[in-house]
């Protein structure tokens, strides 16, 4: 259980390093154009690598936390037990598309790895920085298994999806105290 | 069932690019009837140019056409055409790709999985900037958009310019809002890319080569019957010949429109300053020798006769 | 078969409740598998040239850390201030100067609801105590916050820009006029609104007391200068703009406003202190406040919204094009384009259909969602039929405000029902005579192309071409 904390944090600080870093890194290249008249020329692709372990490592992130946005008007209106099976077969397809992923970037990466391709401004091999195509879905996969023993369990009744006006309200609330 | 071939490419059909690829379709349909069915993919429908490389080797297309500085990672021998001021015309291009050096870079591939089946003509490189280039002082501090190219990078610092790596896509605002000062295209590129209506000057420096490489998988290559592949191949050779073609008339004509519109001032220059050129620019030759091998370098030179 | 089975799993997907990235994800997944002979590695592949290969996307993840900083801090009551000094003293001040605070914050934040909730909260409850009627103040704001993702920066244009490959400067070029104009129409409907019913002024300020509140609001004001002139003046594009305004919105409430973090509320100049001591250490809690942002916990709660936000929609878009490439590897909107140019169908009736599918679906899904799934689609008719793919994405972008106005799923709804404590009912009845003044505009904005095409058109003429 102690592993599972340390590694909540580690996840969160990890994602909000890669958002302060791919906003540094642009920064700095921006600066450095106009300021000291040069170029970095790693730069680009390490922000966009950062962007892509930003949105896949961030995937299973957002699930916790309750990020993602979905349609729940029909879900709502259901009894609470056909809402619950209903939840529990669309968690199965997510399974099933992560599984998907999962071996689809197995075999993409194994590729890359036996053909040993670096990348194009750095000298680290391919299949290292794209690994976190297999691990975002591998942590997917447990975040749903989680969900879905939880939903099973009633210990929570859907997926948890984000609600943008509520979480505009807390803002709304918060200025009201000040 | 007939082989299914996929040709992915990353622009338009009316392209000489597009324009080789239905060609080859049209030769493939007509020698190889039910027996090879050539599907054409332009404008990335498929995969983008990042990205395309690695489908083949996924085994997801079987061909593709990437500039030949897209193969850096995969050998070093390729980054002979980068080199700046190392031939003179299309024509010298044309004999060294022909020669049995240029013959062995296509095969320099196959330990990557990859085969090199010919080379696509774009044109030769011209300098841009939003003041005129006369000799290489005036390109001294300026910025210059290149593509990912560790020679490329050294030829603009060989002139003490800045060279950016900037993506395709972002060249054109860029350029318009003076974030960065030139690039370096084919007449066809400036010209289709509308480079020309935001760049004041134009240098008709031809001081490199903008190549495609046609290539295949090793894998899918090997397993075709003999009969089929040779007969492929000698399809591809007279589809990249019509394309050849193609392209040697476009970048005539754009460099005619580009000239016409008077949106830029294009330079010519006179053998002095150009022999100036050369010699900011030939230390790069050296630089990179021992990756590209002095053999291959000598066998370009040769080509220029 | 295919696009049939392509949108009946996507439907039967978010209708259960799938989160709607995984939801496209699996519906093209799915279909691939079924119909096509990609490999799995090949769909992970493109999935991955979708994350990492579109540098544009980029500013959408900066857009919203700006954005977020500024929506905590003190921004929004300065920019209220500041409007407050500058029309308040109009017949129907109030509600006007709350339109402008509206329009003055959309140039800031890139989305609607924020809009909604940062301007509202306040000024709602100051126009009721200052005689208006609720339902006015609440109609007005609900309104004028939908601007948020007209006016330029806008992450909805981001989108449409993603999704359709034109360029995310002139989009953003394209939207000032119409978004200046929409707030326009609804100040001049108060001023009528304030005649009829004999709503009050506010007292006029003074030209010292304007002149403070619009040195107070400087801060916030400039990030407009930095988002706007960068991208005009020709100093970086979207994306880099995007990543100084993030910089810039950090700087401006830890250290310039000092509302949040870890030098919160100290002061520029204690009382008593002299102007050489106030800046030494000012300087002084420079580096100070820069440093301990690291671990402070308000700014690590701006970091982890932003971020929660930001990898939402990415993700989302990730897999809208990977839904993308399945459309267009079967042709479907080249045969959907080829079909309505061979039944002959006019542009101005195309526009129709355009606008009532948006605006039905803007009364069940989320924006963003909408245009990833609608542009790829609508944007090959449009070309054919000679509309300019510009002004196509203002038509879009007003029906997405529009959208955010109508049940059962309208974000500002929603807010402005949290922020008042009524019904969604009576808020809907507060916002309909407003929203009619919006629907009105639609009409203007798609068959005037000149509201949506000036700018860009005339900056093209400006640069000689
Ligand atoms: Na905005
Ligand atoms: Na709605």
């Amino acid at each position: 259980m102690k592993f599972v904390a340390w590694f909540r944090r580690f996840e969160e600080n990890f994602i909000a390093l890669l958002l302060v870093t791919m906003t540094l890194l642009v920064f700095v290249e921006v600066i450095m154009r106009f300021v000291f008249n040069a170029g970095i020329h790693w730069v680009q692709e390490v922000t966009l690598y950062c962007s892509a372990w930003l949105v896949l490592l961030g995937a299973s992130w957002g699930v916790r936390e309750g990020a993602h946005i979905g349609v729940d008007a029909f879900v709502k209106v259901l009894p609470p037990n056909q809402r619950k099976w209903l939840t529990l077969i669309a968690l199965s397809l997510c399974l099933f598309y992560c599984c998907l992923f999962m071996y689809g970037s197995w075999v993409y990466l194994s590729k890359l790895a036996r053909i040993g391709i670096e990348m194009e401004d750095l000298p680290i091999e391919k299949w290292k920085t794209m690994s976190v195509l297999f691990i975002g879905f591998v942590l997917l996969v447990i975040r749903f298994l989680e969900v879905g023993w939880k939903v099973l369990t009633n210990q929570q009744d859907g997926f948890h999806l984000a609600d943008e006006a509520k979480e505009s309200m807390q803002l709304a609330d918060e200025l009201k105290k000040q | 069932a007939p082989i299914e071939l996929k040709f992915s490419h990353v622009v338009a059909e009316n392209t000489p690019k597009g324009q080789m690829a239905l060609k080859f379709k049209e030769l493939v349909d007509q020698r190889l009837p039910g027996k090879v069915e050539v599907k054409v993919y332009p404008n990335s429908q498929l995969y983008g140019d990042g990205k395309e490389l690695e489908a083949l080797l996924l085994g997801d297309v079987e061909l593709i056409s990437p500039s030949l500085s897209k193969f850096k990672k995969y050998t070093k021998k390729l980054q002979v055409f980068d080199l700046p001021f190392l031939f003179q015309d299309m024509a010298a291009v044309e004999r060294f790709q022909a020669s049995s050096a240029g013959q062995e870079l296509l095969s320099s591939l196959e330990s990557k999985g990859l085969v090199g089946l010919g080379y696509l003509h774009n044109g030769m490189k011209q300098l841009s900037a939003n003041e005129p280039l006369y000799t290489p002082a005036d390109a001294k501090g300026k910025k210059f958009r290149i593509m990912s190219s560790d020679v490329l990078a050294a030829q603009f610092e060989a002139v003490d310019a800045v060279p950016l790596k900037k993506p395709f896509s972002e060249v054109f605002t860029l350029l318009q809002t003076r974030a960065i000062d030139g690039q370096e295209n084919t007449w066809s590129n400036i010209y289709s890319k509308k480079f020309f209506e935001v760049q004041a000057s134009i240098t008709e420096s031809n001081h490199g080569v903008l190549d495609y490489l046609i290539v295949t998988s090793a894998e899918f290559w090997h397993e075709l019957p003999d009969d089929i592949r040779s007969e492929l191949k000698a399809a591809l050779d007279e589809a990249v010949a019509h394309g050849n073609q193609i392209a040697a008339q476009k970048a005539e004509k754009d460099k005619a429109n580009i000239m016409a519109s008077n949106r830029s001032e294009i330079i010519s220059l006179s053998p002095e300053q150009r022999q100036q050129w050369v010699e900011a620019m030939k230390p790069v030759w050296q630089q990179f020798e021992s990756e590209i091998g002095k053999n291959i370098i000598d066998a370009a030179v040769a080509a220029n006769q | 078969m295919t696009t049939f089975t392509l949108f009946i799993l996507l439907f039967v997907c978010m209708i259960i409740g799938m989160p709607i990235a995984i939801a496209l994800g699996f519906a093209s997944m799915t279909t691939i598998l079924l119909f096509s002979n990609d490999s799995l590695a090949s769909v992970a592949l493109k999935l991955f040239e979708a994350t990492s290969e579109h540098y544009t996307l980029l500013a959408i993840p900066f857009f919203i850390l700006s954005s977020a900083f500024l929506s905590t801090g003190g921004v929004a009551r300065r920019l209220i201030n500041f409007a407050m000094d500058s029309v308040g003293h109009i017949r129907g001040g109030l509600a006007m100067a709350s339109v402008l605070a509206c329009m003055l914050f959309a140039a800031v934040s890139g989305s609607s609801p924020a809009t909604v909730a940062a301007i509202g909260s306040i000024v709602i409850a100051g126009m009721v105590r200052s005689g208006y009627p609720e339902s006015l103040a609440a109609g007005v704001i609900a309104n004028a916050g939908t601007l948020g993702i007209l006016i330029p920066p806008s992450i909805v244009m981001l989108v449409y820009a993603a999704a359709t490959e034109v360029s995310a400067s002139r989009m953003f070029m394209a939207g000032f006029i119409p978004g200046i104009m929409m707030g326009t129409i609804l100040m001049i409907a108060i001023y009528i609104v304030a005649r009829v019913k004999n709503l009050p002024a506010q007292a006029y300020p003074g030209c010292k007391k304007w002149a403070i509140s619009a040195l107070k609001a400087t801060g916030g004001l400039m990030l407009i200068v930095i988002v706007l002139g960068s991208i005009y003046g020709g100093v970086a594009s979207p994306t880099e703009a995007a990543s100084v305004a993030a910089i810039y919105a950090f700087l401006v409430s830890v250290y310039g406003y000092r509302d949040i973090g870890p030098i919160k509320h100290q002061a520029w100049q204690n009382e008593g202190e002299n102007i050489g001591s106030a800046v030494a250490r000012n300087l002084m809690l420079f580096p100070v406040s820069i440093f301990k942002s690291v671990s402070d916990p308000e700014v690590r709660q701006v970091l982890k919204d932003a971020a929660k936000v930001s990898i939402m929609l990415l993700f989302i878009i990730a897999n809208a094009m990977l839904f993308a490439h399945v459309l267009t590897t079967e042709r479907i909107p080249h045969m959907i384009a080829e079909s309505i140019v061979a039944y002959g169908l006019q542009p101005w009736a195309f526009l129709v259909v355009v606008n009532i599918l948006l605006l039905i679906a803007g009364n069940f899904m989320e924006p963003s969602a909408i245009l990833l799934i609608m542009a790829p689609i609508l944007f090959p008719i449009a070309t054919q039929l000679g509309i300019d793919p510009i002004h196509l994405g203002i038509i879009m972008v007003v029906n997405m405000e529009i959208g955010m106005l109508t049940p059962p799923v309208g974000l500002n709804l929603f807010v402005t029902a949290g922020i008042t404590g009524k019904s969604m009912g009576w808020v809907i009845k507060a916002c309909l005579p407003w929203l009619s003044l919006l629907l009105f505009f639609l009409i203007l904005i798609t068959y005037i192309p000149q509201i949506s095409l000036f700018l860009p058109e005339y900056f093209d003429r400006l640069n000689g071409y």
